[in-house]
């Protein structure tokens, strides 16, 4: 199947290089202490972060630290055909693991030891990028929670089809058997904080489509900080600053 | 959830017997609905109703199917609600199960009748195709995103905004009994009217549309759906207290009152929410 045609065009009109249409907002689930919904095209994921708050269970307490939970779950009406049992399988399981401890590496927890921070997602429409919006939408989440953080973490996916690197593969690109290397990346300080791949690649390939995924993940940490100074300017306004 | 106060918890009471709610309502007032309807666009119908800060979603989802041998002439409905973690924390893992089971049940005894499909709110019939062989199987799944009491009501609203924004492909039979699709033609499909409406005493007094905070002091509550012509299509008692059967009698006439105005406002937002699903449709 041809996934990138003669002219350069995607299945879904876009270039290569392109990234889908992005949307992020602030503070849509109001008892939570932070939440986000970011949307990545068709994609669209709700974070919602409880804490610092007490460690519900006291086994698992941390003296130093904070410890950090998440739950990745996705609705049953978030993919095409209908899910059955929306979280405890081993995709969700490794999904959650992986944002975790994907967020556990940015923020300082050695600020808030005894606690516990719960990081919640959930899906609520699945077109490939899950694993990257997630990631995106909980750094949203965990800014509007004002829990302390090295930097944002950003997350973005790209693959190779057709010859030719693409950057944020929607669920048909992804699920033509080709490479998929997500990565998430902390802006700032210029570091990568999560990789992933399935498939394989060459050595030179993979490293042209890992830059590729890199250039999404700063699109993306601009937008965020578009959206945070937005939210900022926002809450001054309401204070009558 | 937080615990409350001594002083906080009298000062509900106290609040919602003066007729004075802590947010500003009266016994009977509901908290402002605000509709969208068609958020999930690869879903048969959706809608995502906000009640005060009580956010769910809920979608509707046709396949074909075979109807159930000893109702050759009807569809199958199934509903299903599953409670987000992002709702309440309580809610992971396997923590809000019950609760989703227990919304669950409550929403098919209201919209599914008896177990001979009597007195449904839905017309089961309607879904049928080929009697006997081939009907339409509705999956409707409910999701709460976000709790502030009241989760019945804002389900049962969001059901039926999602399925009066359900559009099923008209299906057209070939002779040889097997079926084709016509996606061409949409036909949305109308169902019947209902609403739940929830009393609530607290106190000696009902309240409707509790949060948290209320539903937290209520001794029990009573669900009542009621469909357009008054009638009541389903009954749930929730809670440990029990309550006199003249309370009961009482709390659902009050349900009944609430439960027109409730209707008319519920009609006229999901008819707004459509009319900007095509203006959208239209622009785009």
């Amino acid at each position: 199947m041809e996934y990138v045609n003669p002219e350069g065009l995607r299945l879904d009109g876009r270039r290569p290089m392109e990234m889908r249409q992005l949307r992020g907002e602030i503070g849509v689930v109001s008892r939570a202490d932070g939440s986000a919904v970011f949307e990545m095209g068709n994609t669209k994921v709700i974070a919602a972060v409880y804490g610092p708050r007490e460690v519900q269970n006291r086994s698992q307490q941390l003296n130093d630290q904070a410890l950090v939970r998440c739950e990745y779950s996705m609705a049953n009406f978030s993919t095409g055909d209908r899910m059955r049992r929306p979280k405890g399988d081993r995709r969700s399981t490794e999904i959650s693991l992986v944002i975790r401890q994907t967020m556990e590496a940015c923020i300082l927890t050695h600020l808030m030891p005894r606690s516990q921070i719960d990081i919640f997602v959930q899906v609520l429409q699945a077109d490939g990028g899950t694993r990257s919006a997630c990631i995106n939408a909980a750094t949203l989440a965990l800014a509007d929670a004002g829990i302390p953080m090295r930097d944002l973490v950003t997350s973005c996916g790209a693959g190779y089809l057709n010859g030719t690197p693409l950057l944020d593969l929607n669920y048909v690109e992804d699920s033509a058997g080709g490479p998929d290397v997500t990565v998430g990346i902390l802006p700032k300080l210029d570091k990568v904080t999560l990789l992933q791949m399935d498939a394989k690649l060459q050595m030179d390939t993979f490293e042209n489509v890992m830059q590729l995924a890199i250039e999404g993940c700063k699109a993306v940490a601009s937008y965020i900080r578009e959206i945070l100074l937005e939210n900022t300017k926002q809450l001054e306004s309401r204070r009558g600053v | 959830m937080v615990g409350l106060s001594l002083g906080e918890q009298n000062f509900i009471k106290g609040g919602i017997a003066q007729d004075l709610r802590t947010d500003g309502r009266k016994r009977l007032t509901y908290r402002p609905i605000s509709v969208e309807t068609g958020v999930i666009p690869q879903a048969s119908g959706s809608a995502r109703v906000k009640l005060g800060a009580t956010d769910v979603i809920a979608s509707v989802k046709a396949e074909l199917g075979k109807p159930n041998p000893s109702h050759p002439d009807k569809g199958k409905v199934y509903i299903y609600v599953d409670c987000s973690p992002t709702a309440e924390p309580t809610f992971e893992g396997r923590g809000g199960e019950e609760l989703s089971l227990e919304l669950s049940s409550a929403l098919q005894r209201c919209l599914l009748g008896g177990k001979s499909g009597e007195g449904a709110g839905i017309d089961l019939s309607s879904l049928s195709i080929v009697k006997g062989k081939v009907c339409w199987d509705l999956y409707i799944d409910g999701l709460v995103v976000s709790s502030d009491g009241n989760l019945l009501d804002a389900l049962g609203a969001a059901i039926k905004a999602a399925l009066s924004n359900t559009a099923i492909p008209k299906v057209q039979v070939a002779a040889n009994a097997s079926s084709d699709e016509q996606p061409e033609v949409d036909v949305s499909d109308e169902e019947f009217l209902q609403f739940d409406t929830t009393g609530v005493p607290v106190g000696r007094h009902y309240i409707v549309d509790a949060t948290t905070e209320e539903e937290s002091q209520m001794s029990s509550a009573i669900s009542v759906s009621i469909n357009r012509q008054g009638r009541i299509c389903g009954l749930t008692k929730r809670g440990g207290a029990g309550l006199d059967p003249s309370v009961i009698l009482d709390m659902i006439s009050v349900a009944k009152h609430v439960s027109e105005q409730l209707i008319n406002k519920l009609d006229s937002e999901i008819a707004a929410a459509e009319a900007r699903d095509e203006e959208d449709e239209m622009d785009s």
